[in-house]
C-alpha cells in the first residue's frame, strides 16, 4: 500500500534522477566541445528508451505488484468480454457446481456447525450412560436419578451439575391470560413435548430468559414445583407473545401452574425444543436401588475453570466405577462418558451420515464442472498461443502470463461464484421447504449464513486454481518460435492440449459412472424398503398416542379401566371394523424384552434372549392384519386372573423353539418393575418387520394389556374406508372416557411409516439429480472436446480423405476415440465404485441388511456409454461432411 | 563505440556496480563513470540497463539511497554499500575467481593431461 501511496512521489523521483543522469552526460560532452543542443541529443540517445528504463526499473522495484495485478484484471475483463459465449458457458458450469455445493453446505451449516447455546460451550459437557449392550446410540445412554444424586454430591470437577428428563409429555388443557388466576378452557387438551429440569439447568448453560426468570433452587421440591417456564414457540402461537403471561396460570396434567418465564427463541439444543420446561422433582421413589434400571435423565455439567475435559472423564469413571461396585446388580457394565457439549450435539444428527453422502456427491460434481470449464480454458489458450507468443517476446516474463492466465480463470470462477450464491438462495428455500420431515428436523434452521458465503467464495478460489492452473501452464511453455510460425497451428500443441483434455474428459466419465453407481445403489435400497412386506395391511388404519399421567392414572387398575373403556367407545364408531391398543405400532421398533424358555438353563442377565415386545388388546392383529397361523388369539378371559398367555410370531418359533410344538410351551419375560412369571404360548402369528426402515425379521413376543397394563401405548382403529375421516369421531370417543386426556400424533399408519422413512424421499430425489447432473456435464464435456478436437483435425481430416479415405472410415475414426475414451473412463469409475456397498452400509445404515445389486454395474455402465457415444456421435457426423478441398486450404 | 565492447551479463553488471560503490557513495552516472575509469575504458556499460540494475539491488538490500547535492549544485540521488551489501560482493567475488580458476585450467590442459 505504502508503494500506492507514495507511487507519485517515487516518479518524480525517479524522473528527476533519469534526468539528472541524462543532464550530466551533456554537460560532460558539452566540456570536450560539443555543443549544447547537440551535447543533449547525443546524450538521450545513448541513454536509450528512457520509458522502457523506466517501466524496467518499476518492475526491479516491484512497485508494479499492485498495479500488475490491477492491469491483469482488467484485461481479463476485457478479454472474457470480448467472447461472450465462451464466458457464458464457464462461469454457468461454475455456478452450477457452486451453487450445489453452496445448498447442500447450508445444511452442513445448519446441523454441524451451529453454535451451540449459551456461555462458553465447550466448557460445558453431557455425561451420558454407557450401554453394555451395543445398539443404537449405546454410548448415549441416560442416567439413573440416584446416580445423578450421588455424582452431583460426590464430584470434584463440576461447577455444578444439572439434570433434564427430555421427553415427557404434558396435557394442556387451559391457559390464562392474566393474573387472576382464572383459567380459559382451550377446548380440545393439546399435548405438549415437556423437559423436567433440575434448577441449576439454564445456569449450567449459562443462559437467560427472555422475560421472567427461571428457576429457583427450592422450586425441585414438591409442593414448590408448579411452576412452568414456556418456549418462545409456545409463547408466541398460544399467548401472542403477552408479556402479561408471567405469573397467570395454565392448566397442565389437570394441574395449576404459574409461568414464571419465557425462553429466547434461540435457545436450541439439536433441533429439539420442548415447548415447555418444568421443575424436576427427585421424591425418595426416585432414589431407591429400584430406580437405577430407569435411566431417563440427560445429565449436563459446567467444567470447574482449569479443569480439562480428561480430567473430568477421568473422575467420572471412577465415580461410575464405584456405583458398579456399590450395586452389581442394576450397574454391572454400565460405563460413563463425558462430551463436550459441541460434540455431543454433532454426534446425536442421525443425518450426518447422509449429509456426508450428498457432500460427496455434489463435490464430484463441482469436478467434473470445473474440469468442463479447464477444458474450455485450455481450448481458448490453444487459440492464443500465438498472441502469448507475441507477449512473451516482447518481454513479458512467463511468470506474468501465468498470473495473466490465472487472473482470467479467477474472473470466470468468482462470477461463477456470485451466480452460484445466488442460485443457492433459491435452492436453500427449496430445501428447507422439503427438510420438514419430522420435528428434530424442522426445528433446525436452514439459511444462507455467512457459512455459506465463506464456503462459497473458498469453492470459487479452489475452482479458480483447478480451471486455471492446468491452461496456465501449459500455456505459459509455449515454445515461442514455433507458435509465432504460421503452419504450426493444427499440430504439436494442440495435440498436447487435446491430450490434456482427453485426460479430464475421461475422469470425468469416471466420476459420472462412480457417482450413477452409488446413487442406484441407495435408490435400489430405498425401494426394496419402500416395497417390502411389511407384513400386516397399513391401509385405511388410523392411529394416534396416548399417554395415561400417573396424576389420575394411579395403578395398573386404573389404566386397564381406561383401556377397557376406551375400546368400548371406539368400537361405537361407525365405520370402524376393529379397534385395538398396543404398546408400539407394528413396525415402529418396540423395545426388546428378555426371556427365558422352560426347561433351557438360567443365563445371567447380558447373556439371555431377547425377543420385540408387543402389549395389546385382543384385536390387535385383527385391526392390524396380522394372520393369526396356529393356536389362538387373545380374550377378555386373558386378565389378571390365572396362567398369564403369550403369543409369539413365527420367527420366533423358526429362531428359538426349531422343531418343538410352540403351542403349551412355557416361557419368562423379564418385565421390569415386575416379579417375573411364567407365561404360556397359546398363539402363533404371521411375521412383521420390525421397523420399516430394515428387512430384518426377528422374533416377536406379545403379552395382553389386561395381564400387563401400562401408561402409554397407541390406538389403532381400522376403517372400512378413509381413515382420516375418523379422526373427530376417535377424539370424541377418548373424551367421553377421559376429557383431559390429549392424544398425540393422530395419524394414518401410512403416515406413521412416511415419518420414520424419515428423509430417505429426498434424499433419494437429491442424489439421482446430481448423478444425473454429473452425466449431463460429462456428455456436454465429452462433446465438446469431440467437436473441438474434429475442427483441429480438419486439415488432417480433409487430406485423408483428398487421398481416398472413405466418410465412414473417418466417422470411425472418431468414433473410435470416443469409445477409447468412454471404455478407459468407464473402467476407472467402476473400479471406485466396488467399495460403496460396504461404504454405504459404514456410513449410512443402523443395523440393516446391504441389498446387493450386481445388475447396476453392468446397467450403469452401458447407460452411459450409450449417452457418451451420442455426444461423439453428433459432432462426428459433422466431421463427415467435410469437404476435403475447403479443408486442405482451412487454415 | 569502442568495438571491443564486451557484453557483460546482468549477474557480472551489478557485481561491477557493487564494486564502484564500495569505493565511495556515487550517484547513477558517477557509477558509468567510475565503472569506466577503473576498467580503463575497456567496458563501457550500455546506459539504459544501469538503472534497472540499481533499483533491484537496492531492492534486495545490498545498496541504499540517500538524496544529496552533486558538483553542480543540483539534486541527485547517491548510492552506498550496506554491509549485506559488502557481504553479497566478497561472495560474489569469490565465486567469480573460483569460476576463472576452473575454466583457466580448461582451457590450458593439454591432450597428455587429459
Amino acid at each position: 500500500m505504502r508503494a500506492v501511496m507514495g507511487r507519485s512521489r517515487m516518479e518524480r523521483e525517479m524522473d528527476a534522477e533519469l534526468h539528472f543522469h541524462i543532464e550530466a552526460f551533456a554537460e560532460d560532452l558539452a566540456r570536450n566541445g560539443v555543443p549544447r543542443p547537440e551535447a543533449l541529443r547525443r546524450a538521450r540517445i545513448e541513454f536509450g528508451a528512457v520509458e522502457r528504463a523506466k517501466e524496467e526499473c518499476r518492475e526491479a522495484r516491484g512497485i508494479s505488484l499492485f498495479d500488475g495485478l490491477t492491469q491483469d484484471f482488467q484485461y481479463a475483463v476485457r478479454t472474457l468480454s470480448k467472447n461472450p459465449g465462451f464466458t457464458a458457458t464457464a462461469v454457468l458450469t461454475l455456478a452450477l457446481g457452486i451453487a450445489l455445493n453452496a445448498t447442500m453446505f447450508s445444511m452442513v451449516s445448519a446441523f454441524l456447525l451451529r453454535r451451540p447455546p449459551g456461555q462458553e460451550p465447550s466448557r460445558a459437557v453431557v455425561i451420558s450412560g454407557i450401554n453394555p449392550t451395543q445398539g443404537f446410540q449405546s454410548d448415549l445412554s441416560g442416567v439413573s436419578a440416584p446416580n445423578y444424586l450421588a455424582w452431583r454430591q460426590a464430584n470434584h470437577v463440576f461447577v455444578e451439575i444439572a439434570a433434564a428428563d427430555e421427553y415427557r409429555t404434558v396435557s394442556l388443557t387451559a391457559q390464562g391470560t392474566d393474573r387472576s388466576g382464572q383459567g380459559t378452557s382451550i377446548g380440545r387438551p393439546e399435548a405438549l413435548r415437556a423437559s423436567a429440569v433440575s434448577s441449576n439447568y439454564f445456569r449450567v448453560f449459562g443462559v437467560s430468559p427472555q422475560i421472567g426468570r427461571t428457576f429457583a433452587d427450592g422450586e425441585g421440591l414438591a409442593g414448590h414445583d408448579h411452576v412452568v417456564i414456556l418456549s418462545h414457540e409456545l409463547w408466541e402461537r398460544r399467548f401472542g407473545s403477552e408479556a402479561s403471561v408471567i405469573g397467570g396460570t395454565i392448566r397442565l396434567n389437570r394441574e395449576n401452574y404459574t409461568v414464571i418465564g419465557v425462553m429466547p427463541a434461540n435457545f436450541r439444543l439439536m433441533g429439539f425444543v420442548p415447548q415447555l420446561w418444568m421443575p424436576l422433582v427427585l421424591r425418595a421413589a426416585d432414589q431407591t436401588e429400584a430406580a437405577r434400571k430407569e435411566r431417563s435423565l440427560n445429565l449436563y455439567a459446567r467444567l470447574k475453570p482449569g479443569l480439562t475435559l480428561e480430567q473430568a472423564r477421568a473422575e467420572m469413571v471412577t465415580l461410575a466405577q464405584r456405583a458398579e461396585e456399590s450395586f452389581p446388580e442394576t450397574e454391572k457394565g454400565w460405563g460413563v462418558g463425558v462430551r463436550t457439549l459441541p460434540e455431543y450435539l454433532v454426534q446425536n444428527f442421525s443425518v450426518r451420515g447422509g449429509l456426508a453422502v450428498m457432500m460427496t456427491a455434489v463435490g464430484f460434481v463441482l469436478l467434473i464442472a470445473c474440469a468442463n470449464v479447464a477444458a474450455l480454458l485450455l481450448a481458448r489458450a490453444a487459440g492464443r498461443r500465438k498472441e502469448l507468443a507475441i507477449r512473451i517476446s516482447l518481454g513479458a516474463g512467463r511468470l506474468r502470463v501465468v498470473r495473466q492466465l490465472l487472473t482470467e480463470g479467477l474472473v470466470v470462477a468468482l462470477l461463477g461464484g456470485g451466480g452460484g450464491l445466488l442460485a443457492s438462495y433459491w435452492g436453500i428455500n427449496l430445501v428447507r421447504a422439503n427438510m420438514n420431515f419430522n420435528e428434530y428436523v424442522s426445528a433446525v434452521p436452514i439459511s444462507l449464513d455467512w457459512n455459506v458465503v465463506f464456503f462459497a467464495l473458498a469453492i470459487s478460489v479452489a475452482s479458480a486454481a483447478l480451471c486455471g492452473l492446468v491452461p496456465a501452464l501449459s500455456a505459459s511453455r509455449t515454445d515461442v518460435n514455433t507458435n509465432l510460425k504460421e503452419e504450426s497451428r493444427a499440430l504439436s500443441a494442440g495435440r498436447s492440449h487435446s491430450r490434456l483434455r482427453t485426460v479430464m474428459v475421461t475422469g470425468e466419465i469416471a466420476l459420472a459412472l462412480f457417482l450413477l453407481v452409488g446413487t442406484g445403489l441407495l435408490i435400489r435400497r430405498l425401494s426394496v424398503l419402500h416395497n417390502q412386506n411389511l407384513g400386516f395391511v397399513p391401509d385405511h388404519l388410523l392411529t394416534a398416542g396416548v399417554t395415561l399421567d400417573s396424576a389420575q392414572y394411579k395403578d395398573a387398575s386404573q389404566q386397564a379401566a381406561f383401556v377397557r373403556n376406551a375400546m368400548i367407545q371406539l368400537r361405537q364408531i361407525p365405520d370402524a371394523e376393529a379397534v385395538a391398543a398396543t404398546s408400539d405400532l407394528p413396525a415402529t421398533g418396540p423395545g426388546k424384552v428378555t426371556f427365558l424358555i422352560k426347561g433351557q438353563p438360567e443365563l445371567p442377565a447380558n447373556q439371555r434372549l431377547s425377543a420385540l415386545d408387543f402389549v395389546i388388546t385382543p384385536e390387535f392383529f385383527r385391526a392390524a392384519g396380522i394372520p393369526l397361523l396356529r393356536g389362538r388369539e387373545f380374550t377378555e378371559r386373558d386378565n389378571g386372573t390365572g396362567t398369564r398367555a403369550v403369543l409369539v410370531n413365527q420367527e420366533f418359533v423358526h429362531r428359538y423353539l426349531q422343531g418343538q410344538e410352540p403351542i403349551g410351551k412355557q416361557i419368562r419375560l423379564d418385565v421390569s418393575g415386575a416379579t417375573p412369571e411364567w407365561s404360556e404360548i397359546v398363539g402363533v402369528v404371521g411375521n412383521t418387520k420390525s421397523f420399516s426402515g430394515s428387512t430384518r425379521e426377528e422374533g416377536q413376543v406379545f403379552e395382553a394389556m389386561l395381564q400387563r397394563p401400562i401408561s402409554s401405548f397407541a390406538l389403532m382403529i381400522r376403517a372400512a374406508s378413509d381413515p382420516e375421516g375418523l379422526v373427530g369421531a376417535m377424539r370424541n370417543a377418548v373424551r367421553q372416557v377421559d376429557a383431559e386426556l390429549p392424544l398425540v400424533q393422530v395419524m394414518s399408519m401410512h403416515a406413521v411409516i412416511k415419518r420414520q422413512d424419515g428423509g430417505d424421499a429426498i434424499f433419494e430425489a437429491l442424489l439421482a439429480s446430481f448423478a444425473l447432473l454429473a452425466l449431463i456435464l460429462a456428455a456436454i464435456g465429452i462433446y465438446g472436446l469431440v467437436a473441438y478436437s474434429v475442427g483441429q483435425r480438419t486439415h488432417e481430416i480433409g487430406i485423408r480423405m483428398a487421398l481416398g479415405a472413405e466418410k465412414p472410415h473417418v466417422l470411425r475414426m472418431v468414433l473410435r476415440d470416443g469409445l477409447k475414451m468412454t471404455a478407459i473412463g468407464a473402467a476407472m469409475g467402476l473400479v471406485m465404485a466396488l467399495p460403496l456397498p460396504r461404504v454405504f452400509e459404514a456410513v449410512l445404515y443402523f443395523g440393516g441388511e446391504n441389498i446387493q445389486e450386481p445388475a447396476l454395474y453392468f446397467i450403469v455402465p452401458i447407460a452411459m456409454t450409450v449417452v457418451t457415444m451420442l455426444a461423439t456421435y453428433i459432432p462426428a457426423r459433422r466431421a463427415m461432411k467435410v469437404d476435403p478441398v475447403v479443408a486442405l486450404r482451412y487454415e | 563505440m569502442d568495438k571491443k565492447q564486451i557484453e557483460l551479463l546482468q549477474g557480472t553488471l551489478d557485481m561491477l556496480i557493487l564494486k564502484a560503490v564500495s569505493l565511495g557513495p556515487l550517484h547513477g552516472y558517477g557509477v558509468l563513470l567510475r565503472i569506466q575509469q577503473i576498467s580503463k575504458d575497456r567496458l563501457e556499460i550500455q546506459q539504459g540497463s544501469l538503472y534497472p540494475a540499481l533499483y533491484r539491488l537496492e531492492h534486495q538490500g545490498w545498496i541504499a539511497s540517500e538524496w544529496g547535492e552533486a558538483e553542480n549544485r543540483r539534486k541527485a540521488k547517491y548510492y552506498r554499500l550496506t554491509a549485506a551489501g559488502k557481504r553479497k560482493f566478497q561472495t560474489e567475488a569469490e565465486k567469480w575467481n573460483r569460476m576463472a580458476d576452473v575454466i583457466a585450467g580448461i582451457l590450458q590442459s593439454t591432450p597428455e593431461e587429459v
